[in-house]
C-alpha cells in the first residue's frame, strides 16, 4: 500500500479543477443572487429583534451553505466513486496504469479514500469558511452589514466549529455504513457498465420484495434503511435529540450548548456501531472488496 | 520449421520462459512455448493479428496467468508483478496516456509511482521532442503521445523494456523518431527490449534476435545471425522453377527481375548453382513460416 499517496495525487490532479467549479460556481451564484435578489423573511422572524434576527439569519445561511456544499460535493464525488472501477477504460488509460508498479487493491482503494472521506471532508471545512461572506451578504441584505459585524463571533465560530468537528468526526462511520451499498454498486458498474446502478436497483427492490412475500419479512428493505439512516444519523443527530431542545429556541441561547452536545452526539455515533449490522456491514464491504480487486485482476488479463 | 529454441544462451538471463501456454476459456493464446532472453538483446517479437503476441507480453509482465514454468528478472510475474515492474517497463499500447493529464503531471506521477524513474531524465528526453510539459495529452497527435510515452518509460532505470505494438497507426515519421529514442536512449548493451510490430521490415535492422508466433505456438526463435547461417535464399530465373520447387523450399517468391526461394538449411549443390544467393530478409522467413494461416483463409 506505498503507492496509496500517489495514487490519491492522481485524484487531486485530475478532479481538482472540477471541485474548484462546484465551490466557486455554487458560491458566485449565491452571492450574486442574494446580492441582487429578494430575501423573504416568515412572520415569525419579522418579529425579531433586530440582534436576534441578524444571528438567527447568520446562522441559518452558514449552516445551509455548509450543508449545500457538502451535498454537492459528495454527491458529485459519490458517483464518481462509483464509476472509478471502469473510469480508465474509455480512453484505453487503464492499460497504462496497469503497467505501473502499483497493485490491484491500492489502485481500487485509492479512489474510495479521497472521493468518500477527503472530498466530503473539505467540502465541510470549505463550506465553514465560505459560509462566512454569504453570512456577510445575507445579513447585510436583511438587517444591515453593521449588525453583522456586531454579532457575537466569539460564540458563534466556536459552537459552529464544533458541529462542523462533530460532522468530521463522523463521516468515517459515515463512510463504513455506506460502504456495502457503494461497493456493491462499484461492482455492479464494473460488470454492467452504465447499467450497473439500474441492474443493482431493480435487483435489490425484486430482491427485498421477494424476500417480504415470501417469508414475509422485510428484512433487506430494513437492512438497507438502517444501513441510510445509521449513515445520517453519523453525522448529525445520533443521541435522536434536536438541537435547541435543552437551551430554548432562539440560537443565542443555544449556541453555548453546541459544543457539548456535538461531544454526547458524535459518542451516541460511536456507540452506535457496535451492533451486528456493522460487523455484517464489515464482511459484505470486505468480500465486494475483494471481489473487485478479482475483477481488476481478471480484466487486467482478458486479452 | 523450429519450435522452442533458445536465443543465444547467457549466464545473464532476463526472461526464461518453459513450456509457457495461456488459455482464456477454451481457447489457448499461447501454447507451449520455451524461450529465454539474455541481457543486452532486442528481440522482435513477430506474428499474425491472434497470434498470441500481446498475451504472451501480459504473461511476461503479470497480467496473463500462464501454466508453465516463467521467470522475469528473477521474478514470478504474477505473484511479483508490483517488484517485476520496478525492473521491467511495459508500453502496451499506442496512445494510451490518460487523456486529461498534462505531461508535467505524467512525470510527477511517475516519479511517485515508480522508485526507478528519473523526472530530471523525463525532462531531458521530452526537450528532444516537440512534446511541452505543459501540453495536455488529449492535445497530442498519436505520434506524440507515443513520443512522450517513451519519454516517459525510457527514464525508468529498468534492466528489460517490453513494447506491444507500440507505433501501431504511427506516418513513418513518428516510427522512425520512436525507434531512434528507443536505441539512443536506452538501449545500453546491458538492457534489454521486446518489442512486436507489424512493420517487421523496420525493425529488422534495430533486432539482434526474433521470436515468430504462429497460432499460440513458437515457429522460430533465433539470433539474426543464425537466420544468415541457417536460413539460404536462392534468386534464379523463372525457367528454373520447377528444378527449385523440387528441392522443397520453404517459401517461393517474387524478387525484382525474377524469383526466389528460400531454403531452411544448405540446399543441394545442384540446387544452389540454379540460383544466386542472396540474404533472406525477416519478411520472407516470416511469410514461410506463418503462411498457412493466410492460405486456409483462401479456402474460404
Amino acid at each position: 500500500m506505498k503507492n496509496l499517496l500517489p495514487l490519491m495525487l492522481r485524484e487531486w490532479l485530475q478532479y481538482r479543477f472540477a471541485w474548484a467549479l462546484l465551490v466557486l460556481v455554487p458560491l458566485a451564484l449565491s452571492l450574486l443572487l442574494l446580492s441582487v435578489g429578494t430575501i423573504q423573511l416568515d412572520d415569525e422572524m419579522t418579529a425579531m429583534a433586530p440582534q436576534q434576527l441578524s444571528l438567527m439569519v447568520a446562522v441559518l445561511s452558514m449552516l445551509i451553505t455548509a450543508t449545500v456544499l457538502l451535498m454537492l460535493l459528495g454527491t458529485t464525488s459519490l458517483f464518481t466513486a462509483l464509476g472509478s472501477p471502469r473510469r480508465d477504460h474509455g480512453d484505453r488509460s487503464v492499460e497504462f496504469w496497469l503497467s505501473l508498479p502499483s497493485g490491484h487493491a491500492e489502485s481500487l482503494l485509492a479512489p474510495l479514500l479521497v472521493h468518500l472521506l477527503l472530498v466530503p471532508a473539505a467540502a465541510l471545512v470549505v463550506g465553514y469558511l465560505a459560509a462566512l461572506p454569504i453570512s456577510l451578504v445575507t445579513v447585510g441584505r436583511v438587517t444591515g452589514v453593521g449588525e453583522w459585524f456586531a454579532l457575537p463571533w466569539g460564540q458563534i465560530l466556536p459552537a459552529l466549529g464544533a458541529l462542523l468537528l462533530r460532522a468530521l468526526a463522523g463521516l468515517p462511520l459515515a463512510v463504513l455504513w455506506l460502504l456495502p451499498l457503494v461497493l456493491a454498486a462499484m461492482m455492479a458498474n464494473a460488470l454492467f457498465r452504465r447499467w450497473g446502478l439500474p441492474v443493482l436497483g431493480v435487483g435489490l427492490i425484486l430482491l427485498a420484495q421477494g424476500l417480504e412475500r415470501l417469508f414475509g419479512q422485510p428484512v433487506l428493505a430494513d437492512t438497507l434503511g438502517a444501513l441510510l439512516v445509521n449513515a445520517a444519523t453519523s453525522l448529525a443527530g445520533a443521541a435522536g435529540q434536536a438541537l435547541t431542545s435543552e437551551q430554548g429556541s432562539m440560537p443565542l441561547e443555544a449556541l453555548p450548548a453546541l459544543p457539548a452536545w456535538a461531544l454526547r452526539d458524535l459518542a451516541a455515533a460511536y456507540a452506535n456501531m457496535a451492533q451486528p449490522l456493522m460487523a455484517g456491514a464489515l464482511l459484505v464491504s470486505a468480500g465486494l472488496f475483494a471481489a473487485l480487486v478479482a475483477w481488476r485482476r481478471r480484466g487486467a488479463s482478458a486479452g | 520449421m523450429t519450435t522452442a529454441d533458445h536465443i543465444a544462451p547467457s549466464t545473464d538471463t532476463l526472461v526464461s520462459a518453459r513450456h509457457l501456454s495461456v488459455r482464456y476459456g477454451r481457447k489457448t493464446a499461447v501454447d507451449d512455448v520455451s524461450f529465454s532472453i539474455p541481457k543486452g538483446r532486442v528481440v522482435g517479437l513477430l506474428g499474425h493479428n491472434g497470434a498470441g503476441k500481446t498475451t504472451l507480453m501480459k504473461a511476461l509482465v503479470g497480467l496473463a496467468e500462464p501454466a508453465g514454468e516463467l521467470s522475469v528478472l528473477g521474478l514470478h510475474p504474477q505473484r511479483d508483478r508490483v517488484a517485476l515492474l520496478q525492473g521491467a517497463c511495459y508500453i502496451p499500447d499506442v496512445a494510451i496516456l490518460p487523456r486529461w493529464a498534462r505531461v508535467s503531471e505524467l512525470i510527477t506521477l511517475m516519479g511517485r509511482l515508480h522508485p526507478r524513474f528519473s523526472a530530471e531524465r523525463a525532462r531531458q528526453l521530452l526537450a528532444r521532442t516537440s512534446v511541452g510539459l505543459g501540453d495536455k495529452v488529449k492535445s497530442l497527435s498519436k505520434g506524440m503521445v507515443a513520443q512522450a510515452h517513451l519519454a516517459l518509460v525510457a527514464s525508468i532505470d529498468a534492466r528489460l523494456m517490453i513494447l506491444d505494438e507500440p507505433t501501431l497507426g504511427l506516418d513513418v515519421l513518428s516510427r522512425k523518431a520512436f525507434y531512434e529514442m528507443l536505441i539512443d536512449e536506452w538501449c545500453d548493451g546491458e538492457r534489454s527490449v521486446l518489442v512486436s510490430t507489424h512493420q517487421v521490415e523496420e525493425v529488422e535492422s534495430l533486432l539482434s534476435d526474433v521470436l515468430m508466433l504462429n497460432e499460440g505456438k513458437l515457429v522460430l526463435s533465433i539470433s539474426l545471425e543464425e537466420v544468415d547461417r541457417r536460413f539460404v535464399a536462392l534468386s534464379h530465373d523463372p525457367a528454373v522453377a520447377e528444378q527449385m520447387a523440387a528441392a522443397h523450399p520453404l517459401l517461393k517468391y517474387r524478387v525484382q527481375g525474377g524469383s526466389a526461394a528460400l531454403f531452411d538449411g544448405e540446399p543441394p549443390p545442384h540446387v544452389q548453382a540454379l540460383g544466386r544467393r542472396v540474404r533472406p530478409s525477416l519478411v520472407d522467413l516470416f511469410v514461410a513460416l506463418t503462411r498457412k494461416p493466410e492460405l486456409d483463409r483462401q479456402h474460404f
